[in-house]
């Protein structure tokens, strides 16, 4: 080979070259700085879960602790001046309680105690100025949105001290729903021509257009919904379909969800192993026979966590609902609206949980406001439903995964 | 098997076991076709989303303009003739007639009719070699030459015998007196079918010798006739004989001009009788026999223009239109039109602005477009329309001209220019003419789409769609429109979709993927190095593998978050530019900026890049490792000078693939704060910025049906920009799986 490197074989035993032939691992610094670099790289996506956490829990605990004033309908009866500590205030209208932040215009004052009409307070409480207010003003005192409160109320009006989540919610299951009764038929029995039955030549043709279909924008789709598929159901049922309406959002959604059931159902159904096929076959099974009970249970678990994962992905699906659902949460009445014309007709506007992030956001949103905070509770209800739903997914491949080896 | 205790159901035997296995056969080809018939349903629906945004992107409009840029160019050539040196208008006739007369090296124009009385003193010149007679006015061969028709309606001619009386007696008197009025003949033919019509229309039994037994005494009744001023002299003229002749009812003339007095007819149900110097147009023709008037055409007679000369010149018998063109506008003597002729200044002879003789000669010689006009004639049509503090603010963005101005002050301009952020305008060179007529069609035209069609009603239901815009609009003009045009890509933003471009939108777009690809690859690739390479198989890199396959199924939506509270808000002093000394150009983006956009997008298909990286990584075998080992190598030298070669068709495919995925990507950035509405284009990371999807979705949510339109025409773009990405990529796939068999 030409080397010059003076090594003869009959030195190979030698015990000076061995010693000076060192064969343990070399420190070098380049390539330790280069797997810090890569490690840290790795590690990044650690950092945007835990950013996702963090940002949507503080904000949401902001949420949750930011006071939300609520006019009590107490008036003032007298003017008062920047040194009246005790004064008389109307007796209707809402209760006030000692210990509560209550608010006259701009000035925070603290309750010390609450006698009838006669109020005391603490003037110029948490750093507002003090100010002299003049009779008829009203009271607000400060509530707070509690966890309970948004997880049982049934209307979501920010203005009007609401939130309730389950108008949010409903809409995003509605839209759901749809979407899956859609997309979980078509894309299973796609999978399954594609998989069991398509000759290779027109797999080559069928299964790249179905990829096209999911590289498709979502914004595209929700052109599609508003101006395609809302006409057609208004065609189909007239003007009981209101022109934002669920129904048409959901079926778009569930298209746009078959190509994922269909690839991810066909890889489970493709793994199943041949010789599977050939005992049925053997048995004298006709070929849907072998398909609907060999190979579908064989694959069950891929495909379930192939429906699991299009759960979420439809949960999550916003531009969408964004465009063809609604603007406005559908608020209602337990009790007052009925529950098949009204909460679940899903011919009418409702606005989902990832609608209503978008349209508020949209707008320009300041910091720290209610607003503000809000979308990120709901991002974090949105958060943990496919977080979880996708964990869910991941056990179902792996616990009931059947393994032929 | 008879003698078990337990006995199975039998075996179906013979014509049993046949019927059943046939059923068999027949059930699974049931399902099969209901399987297919699942994918081909998915297809259809890929297919109906494409049909439906082409359906979307080209159609009929209705427009509405302002001004008629035909108008506008008739104004232009008017006022170039009415100023020509040498030049007398008149609105008397007689006076041009007495001045053409005495001059050998004079020229005018007016109607036939005058020419023919001082035909002794006068000659008429023949146009591109055609000579104006009766002849070659009623077949239309001669240029300056209109027919003349007036219009009724079949059941107003049967209901209202007055209609019937004074149509009958116009078709049957008309040519008597028609060179009276000074028009010619509208030629034997044309009279005879114009009869016939009316007989049609009327019902009646022709009985032989009757159009001479019409009397006028027998009958009263009202007649309102509206319409063209040119048809006007003839049928006042009829009107009077009629009155002559004992008629006793009211006969009204109105002069509004052909389209309106049409309208009054077909929309209005004003008038009984059209005055039309043009036929009736389809559109027309519909809206009244949409109202039940069944229009009844007659040609009455036919207008003329006489290009006339002294007899006392010599040199000229023929013109063509150029020539004219050139005679009447700005030359100054004759031999610089034609060096034949003599070196003597032209004198010229009009009718005045009023006559609607100077429009006709305008229209036919002049036929031009807006934008064939000269510069300077737009800019003066600019300037007397719009503000002087608008044409401030245009003149600021481009100058008009290099060497003056148009709408500012001198003195304060130099001021502005010493400023210490001059308008762009102070550097830019001047507009072109064609920049010019673009702010004429945009500022003064002004072509407002009243309404507008998707491409199939556009192809199959064209008669509907005229008469609604008719009905709706009736000023309004139809046309064939295509939103998607080579001016959409690179007009920018505009509150008026007639204007509006993605431009903005295509630059923010290109503007944040390159910073998402410069932030997501280089970091997803070495993530993916890390986890296949070097990561040992313990909890730590289990994890990782774990929370990138749970990143990817994070709604998108949740990232924007991510981004509003991390670059926007928390590190606003980096992406808005304030720590390299950049905000001053963009003051109003708090880091609403490109490059937070750009970075939430990246982090959002990191996972995707990721994923993908590693099968490319995976898929290099490794006895190429074993070989780098072999020969000494480290490990850092196997992975840069083996595996990763190997590997990179496959990772740049996947980050292709990803990169569409982000450039598709609308609800982060809605989230994270893409502008509603700029104009400027982004000029650095630091800008505001919209993308193309934002604007998509921004167009899609407005109610006016034009912003669908060109919300789908951005779609095409945005599509093709996508399948030239994938295509690209698949292509890459291709070579790369080639190379490896």
């Amino acid at each position: 080979m030409g080397s010059n490197v003076a090594v003869e074989p009959g030195d190979v035993g030698d015990a000076g070259v061995a010693s000076a032939l060192n064969l343990r691992k070399k420190r070098r610094l380049g390539e330790m700085l280069i797997q810090g670099f890569l490690f840290i790289s790795g590690a990044l996506s650690i950092f945007t879960t835990i950013g996702i956490v963090y940002i949507l829990t503080t904000e949401s605990l902001a949420f949750f602790t930011q006071p939300l004033w609520e006019n009590t309908n107490r008036r003032l009866v007298v003017d008062i001046s920047p040194a009246a500590n005790t004064f008389e205030i109307s007796t209707s209208g809402k209760p006030i309680f000692p210990g509560q932040t209550v608010r006259i215009g701009n000035e925070l004052m603290d309750v010390l105690s609450v006698e009838g009409a006669l109020i005391t307070v603490e003037r110029g409480f948490q750093g507002s100025a003090i100010e002299a207010h003049r009779a008829g003003l009203d009271l607000f005192r400060s509530n707070r949105v509690t966890i309970l409160e948004t997880l049982t109320k049934t209307r979501w009006e920010p203005q009007l001290g609401n939130f309730g989540l389950w108008p949010l919610i409903l809409a995003t299951l509605m839209t759901s729903v749809i979407g899956m009764l859609v997309a979980l038929p078509l894309g299973l029995a796609s999978a399954i021509y594609l998989s069991e039955y398509a000759s290779h030549r027109a797999r080559s043709i069928l299964k790249p257009i179905l990829e096209v279909l999911a590289g498709v924008p979502t914004v595209v789709y929700g052109y599609f919904a508003l101006t395609f598929m809302t006409p057609l159901l208004r065609n189909i049922f007239g003007d009981q379909v209101q022109i934002f309406n669920t129904a048409s959002a959901g079926i778009v959604i569930g298209i746009l969800i078959v190509p994922l059931v269909s690839s991810m159902s066909e890889d489970a159904l493709h793994a199943v192993p041949n010789s599977l096929r050939q005992a049925a076959y053997g048995l004298g099974a006709t070929k849907l026979e072998t398909a609907l009970k060999v190979v579908l249970p064989a694959a069950l678990s891929g495909i379930a966590a192939a429906f699991v994962v299009a759960i979420s992905r439809a949960i999550g699906e916003t531009m969408v609902v964004a465009i063809a659902a609604g603007a406005g949460p559908k608020n209602f009445t337990i009790g007052q609206d009925p529950w098949l014309g009204f909460v679940f007709n899903p011919f009418i506007a409702a606005e989902t949980m990832t609608g209503h992030i978008v349209r508020i956001s949209g707008g320009d949103l300041s910091y720290d406001s209610i607003d503000y905070n809000s979308i990120f509770a709901i991002g974090l209800m949105l958060f943990l439903m496919t977080l979880g739903l996708n964990i869910l997914s991941q056990r179902i491949v792996r616990r009931f995964r059947e393994v032929y080896e | 098997m008879a003698g078990q205790s337990i006995t199975p159901p039998p075996y179906p035997e013979g014509d049993a076991l046949q019927g059943q296995i046939a059923n068999r056969h027949r059930r699974g080809a049931l399902w099969r076709s209901l399987f297919l018939a699942a994918t081909i349903l998915a297809i259809l629906a890929l297919i109906a989303l494409l049909y439906n945004v082409v359906n979307q992107s080209f159609g009929l409009v209705a427009v509405q303009n302002d001004v008629e840029p035909e108008a506008l160019v008739r104004t232009f050539f008017n006022d170039e003739m009415l100023n020509a040196s040498n030049t007398l208008a008149s609105e008397d006739d007689d006076e041009l007639v007495a001045a053409l007369m005495e001059n050998p090296y004079a020229i005018g124009f007016f109607g036939f009719a005058y020419y023919r009385e001082n035909s002794d003193a006068l000659r008429a010149l023949s146009i591109n070699g055609i000579e104006p007679n009766a002849e070659t006015a009623e077949n239309g061969r001669y240029p300056l030459a209109r027919p003349l028709f007036i219009y009724s309606a079949q059941n107003i001619i049967r209901q209202n015998p007055a209609v019937s009386l004074f149509t009958n007696f116009y078709l049957t008197h008309v040519d008597d007196v028609i060179e009276e009025v000074g028009y010619f003949s509208a030629g034997s033919g044309n009279i005879a079918a114009a009869r016939q019509s009316w007989i049609q229309a009327d019902g009646i039994e022709l009985v032989p010798g009757q159009w001479a037994a019409i009397n006028p005494a027998e009958s009263g009744g009202q007649v309102q006739v509206i319409g063209s001023s040119t048809v006007y002299p003839l049928t006042q003229f009829m009107a009077d004989k009629m009155k002559e002749a004992g008629f006793a009812g009211q006969i009204e003339i109105e002069v509004v001009g052909t389209t309106a007095g049409l309208r009054a007819l077909c929309n209005d149900s004003t008038a009984d009788i059209a005055n039309a110097s043009r036929a009736i147009k389809p559109v027309e023709f519909e809206a009244c026999r949409s109202i039940g008037r069944l229009p009844v055409e007659m040609r009455v007679g036919t207008d003329a223009l006489a290009i006339v000369v002294s007899q006392a010149n010599t040199f000229l018998t023929d013109v063509t239109d150029d020539e004219l063109r050139e005679i009447f506008t700005t030359a100054e003597t004759w031999n610089e039109v034609n060096p034949d002729w003599p070196a003597e200044p032209i004198q010229r002879y009009i009718p005045g602005a009023d006559s609607g003789t100077l429009d006709f000669f305008t229209e036919v010689i002049f036929d031009e477009e807006l934008r064939d006009l000269p510069k300077d004639t737009l800019v003066e049509i600019l300037a007397a329309t719009i503000s002087t503090g608008l044409g401030r603010r245009l003149e600021r963005e481009q100058r008009f001209y290099a060497d003056r101005l148009v709408f500012e002050d001198p003195a304060l301009w130099e001021e502005v220019c010493a400023s210490e952020a001059p308008p762009a305008g102070c550097t830019l060179g001047e507009r072109s003419s064609y920049d010019v007529y673009e702010l004429v069609l945009e500022r003064v035209v002004n072509p407002d789409v009243k309404l507008s069609w998707a491409l199939y009603d556009s192809l199959f239901r064209r008669s509907e769609i005229e008469l609604q815009a008719q009905r709706q609009y009736p000023n309004a003009h139809i046309e064939f429109r295509a939103w998607l045009t080579p001016d959409f890509i690179v007009s920018p933003q505009s509150s008026t979709p007639e204007f509006a471009g993605v431009r903005t939108a295509i630059l923010g777009t290109l503007w944040v993927v390159f910073i998402t690809i410069l932030f997501s690859f280089p970091i997803g690739t070495a993530a993916a190095i890390y986890l296949e390479e070097y990561a040992g198989d313990n909890r730590l890199n289990r994890l990782f593998q774990t929370n990138i396959n749970n990143l990817a199924g994070v709604p998108s939506i949740i990232y924007g978050m991510l981004g509003l509270a991390i670059f926007v808000r928390a590190l606003e002093a980096f992406t808005s530019g304030a720590i390299f000394g950049q905000v001053e150009a963009d003051t109003t983006a708090n880091g609403r900026t490109i490059v937070s956009a750009g970075l939430t997008l990246g982090l959002l298909i990191l996972p995707l890049i990721i994923i993908n990286a590693q099968e490319a990584i995976r898929a290099v075998p490794s006895s190429l490792r074993q070989a780098s080992y072999g020969i000494g190598a480290t490990k850092w030298q196997t992975v840069w000078y083996h595996v990763l070669p190997n590997a990179l068709p496959g990772i740049l495919t996947g980050t292709i693939l990803a990169l569409s995925r982000a450039i598709g990507e609308t609800a982060p950035l809605v989230v994270v704060g893409a502008s509603t509405f700029i104009t400027l284009d982004p000029d650095g990371p630091f800008s505001k910025f919209t993308v193309l999807p934002i604007q998509i979705y921004q167009w899609t949510s407005r109610p006016q049906a034009e912003f669908r339109n060109i919300a789908a025409a951005a779609i095409l773009v945005l599509l093709t920009l996508l399948l030239t990405l994938n295509a690209t990529a698949v292509l890459l796939r291709n070579r790369y799986s080639k190379q490896l068999t």
